[in-house]
């Protein structure tokens, strides 16, 4: 067992913090975490602008082979992911650097691979997830919109939902039923989409704070190009478990959680209560700690993920483990950290509010890392069926 | 950055794993448990044989001169199995001669306790069962060359075998706790000296141990007087990752058997193991496991390393406790009543997991580290 850093590691470790700790200067006041980049125009410019920085320093394209443009291996995408989770600087597209371009490097045609990943790498072009529909959530194999193939076109009919960023995305990947006789799981294929192409309804949903992180996606004889797919036609879901496989190991969220609770125990530190400074209080120190101790958990377990995928081994399990605990820490966080704060727990980005309001939103936005990306109780089944090689009824 | 074991490390984990199996079946755990010693001397003899005492010690001492991590990956498997005697206390006991000892004192007791000839304890806490140096009421007084001990220690761990016991006492007091703490190696047979095994949880053989003008000897002062405060802290901290070492091969433990029984016990025609009441509690099981193993190994690293690692140790523990207590809670609930029975192997488990936290110190205790290392003054 070894966790040291080599030198060059350190040494690109220092840069990914020095840049973050600059950009964060221009970081605009609304900015209350990743969900506020979908939700907020200047946060969304302020996303655009930190995508182009890291894009000159080629940060985007992080263990992407040299041909398309990458550099730097997997464990440099970890220490950049490290650094942007401390500062909680956006400008890493989840949906295009994150999961499409690990899932084209694999999985598309040389063609493909030439068209898309460039842009990508160089923070022009942003992406939305196409996946969930109203009757396909966790079951997402049962999905019904179709896409029909009509000379060299698919056209496209149906809904999608729950689709975040969907209504400032340039592109959208998704998969839909192109084959709808053929049985379930062999009746799909990942296409890929321009957000812009006649017949795209979008529409957003207000989130249950009143913000609109994610929209629905309307398809009305929408024509997409037959080339634009990714895998064999009909097995998307080969696709769709390739990239569901690229987990991440979730350190970003989890330094984010780490810098807000630092910010915590200052306010803690400076803010008295019954004539005494939080800090003091036996409960609070108790209730912090706790969770300063399930934070260093959650980092050490999402190393271990980090170290399973720089060596190119599954981490099925210890990536579903590391999303359930995260996530989980996420909402005992936000549930201590809005108790403590008091009548103040409650209030919004105000004169009013301590820490600009920051917990009081993640006491909303939590939900989006126990809800999203397959929800825990599917992650619990990952573990219990494919992990643990326990029976499943079907 | 790699996490994975080395070859050392998979040899010692496979050859650890091997000797217990054989060596160590429940029955005798069992038997160890009713027993007066609370330990079998030929399994000692053996392991002394292996190496296990003197692990960490260095080859010029007669040791095998491994690392903190490598001890990690033993103590894992010790934890899993289960493994009744004085190991951790023995090793734990001799980080302070490690650290402290003169060159007399390392050459005289370490080659010994290399070859399992000594057992070592630590006599630390007393009636208020704290881990901090305010706990320590127990007196050494000078007299002529020597000190004179008097008071009495509680949860002494097989204090009733051992050969020596390091005990922790005060030689000053001041406006400060942790001023005028001094540690003596003392023989156990030292007239004074009674002992008296408390009922506990995990029948461990925790003792009281009573003092009675013990002399202990200067030249067997480990430290300097007054100043042994710090050795103490060292050795909570490194005895703290090494139960949580423990902890973790317990943890593993309890998962594995619950799962596979879950797969055998069918009720409603089908093995209960496929409802997912039962698959998510397994998931969550797993997850703890592994957010501990892998929280434990970083520190184990950063301790080999002699990174500074006092609030992360403190982390790991608090963190630890609470899962193994409750994976082995509901290593019992899952198995059902099955498990309730004291003929079952699970509540080995149960109950040291109650001992375990305890150890080197229970949760909030660490928690409070935690809270003062992460700025909350």
């Amino acid at each position: 067992m070894d966790l040291a850093l080599t030198e060059e590691q350190k040494v690109r470790k220092q840069e990914f913090y020095d840049t973050c700790k600059e950009l964060e200067k221009k970081k605009p006041p609304s900015f209350l975490g990743a969900e506020t980049v979908f939700e907020r125009d200047d946060c969304w410019e302020y996303h655009l602008h930190c995508a182009k920085e890291f894009a000159k320093k080629g940060w985007l394209a992080l263990s992407w082979p040299p041909e398309y443009d990458g550099r730097g291996d997997m464990m440099d995408r970890v220490l950049f992911a490290e650094a942007r989770g401390y500062y909680d600087i956006p400008g890493v597209d989840i949906f295009g650097v994150q999961m499409l371009a690990p899932t084209l490097l694999q999985a598309a045609s040389e063609e493909i691979k030439r068209k898309f990943l460039p842009p990508i790498g160089r923070g022009e072009v942003m992406w939305c997830e196409l996946w969930s529909e109203p009757n396909a959530g966790s079951d997402l194999a049962s999905l019904s919109t179709t896409a029909i193939k009509k000379g060299d076109e698919y056209v496209i009919n149906g809904q999608k939902t729950w689709n975040t960023q969907a209504h400032r995305a340039d592109w959208g990947f998704g998969v839909f039923k192109t084959d709808p006789a053929a049985k379930k799981h062999h009746n799909m294929t990942f296409i890929l989409l321009d957000m812009k192409t006649p017949g795209i309804t979008v529409r957003p949903i207000p989130y249950l704070d009143g913000e609109t992180p994610y929209c629905e996606v309307y398809f009305d004889d929408v024509h997409v190009p037959a080339k634009n797919i990714v895998g064999q036609e009909h097995e998307g879901w080969t696709v769709v478990n390739l990239l569901a496989g690229f987990e991440r190991s979730g350190i970003d969220t989890i330094m984010s959680y780490i810098r807000a609770l630092e910010e915590l125990v200052e306010f803690c530190s400076k803010t008295k209560r019954h004539g005494q400074p939080l800090a003091k209080n036996p409960l609070v120190r108790n209730r912090l700690a706790e969770l300063a101790c399930q934070l260093e958990a959650a980092r050490a377990l999402a190393y271990r993920v980090a170290d399973l995928q720089n060596r190119n081994e599954m981490s099925l399990m210890d990536a579903a483990a590391g999303k359930i605990f995260f996530s989980e820490l996420g909402e005992r966080l936000a549930f201590v950290a809005t108790d403590i704060l008091g009548p103040y727990g409650q209030v919004k980005t105000s004169r009013w509010a301590p820490l600009n309001g920051l917990w009081e939103k993640l006491f909303h936005d939590h939900f989006v890392t126990t809800v999203s990306m397959g929800t825990n109780e599917i992650q619990r089944n990952i573990i219990a069926w494919y992990g643990l090689g326990l029976p499943r009824i079907r | 950055m790699d996490l994975r074991f080395t070859e050392t490390q998979e040899i010692l984990k496979k050859m650890a794993r091997d000797f217990l199996t054989t060596e160590c079946p429940k029955t005798l755990v069992r038997k160890l448990e009713q027993s007066t010693e609370g330990y079998s001397p030929e399994v000692w003899k053996k392991m002394a044989e292996l190496g296990w005492m003197g692990l960490i010690i260095p080859e010029e001492y007669g040791g095998m001169g491994y690392t903190f991590q490598d001890l990690v990956v033993l103590l894992e498997e010790i934890g899993r199995n289960i493994l009744p005697g004085p190991l951790i206390a023995t090793v734990t006991s001799t980080f302070p001669i490690l650290h402290s000892g003169t060159e007399e004192q390392k050459k005289e007791l370490l080659p010994k306790v290399a070859k399992g000839e000594l057992i070592l304890t630590t006599a630390l806490l007393e009636g208020e069962g704290v881990f901090d140096a305010s706990g320590i009421a127990v007196q050494a007084t000078p007299k002529g060359n020597d000190f004179v001990i008097n008071g009495t220690k509680l949860f002494v761990e097989m204090a009733h075998v051992a050969n020596r016991i390091l005990c922790v006492t005060r030689t000053k007091e001041g406006a400060s706790p942790d001023k005028g703490i001094t540690l003596f190696m003392i023989d156990a047979k030292t007239p004074g000296i009674s002992y008296e095994v408390m009922p506990t949880t995990a029948a461990d053989k925790l003792c009281e141990v009573r003092f009675k003008d013990v002399t202990g000897p200067k030249k067997n002062m480990l430290g300097k007087l007054d100043e042994g405060w710090p050795i103490v802290e060292m050795m909570l901290r490194k005895g703290a990752i090494a139960k949580c070492a423990e902890s973790i091969g317990a943890i593993e433990t309890c998962v594995e058997m619950t799962v596979a029984y879950s797969k055998e016990r069918v009720q409603y025609d089908r093995p209960i193991g496929s409802f997912q009441a039962l698959q998510h509690k397994f998931a969550d099981m797993w997850t703890g496991m592994e957010t501990s193993r892998y929280l434990v190994y970083e520190v184990a690293w950063m301790e080999s390393e002699g990174l500074p690692c006092t609030k992360e140790a403190s982390m790991a523990k608090a963190y630890v406790n609470e899962v193994y207590k409750d994976v082995a809670k509901w290593a019992v609930r899952l198995h059902g009543a099955i498990a309730t029975s004291a003929d079952h192997d699970i509540p080995f488990y149960y109950r040291r997991s109650k001992a375990a936290d305890i150890a080197f110190g229970n949760t909030d205790f660490h928690r409070e580290i935690v809270a003062q290392k992460i700025g909350l003054v």
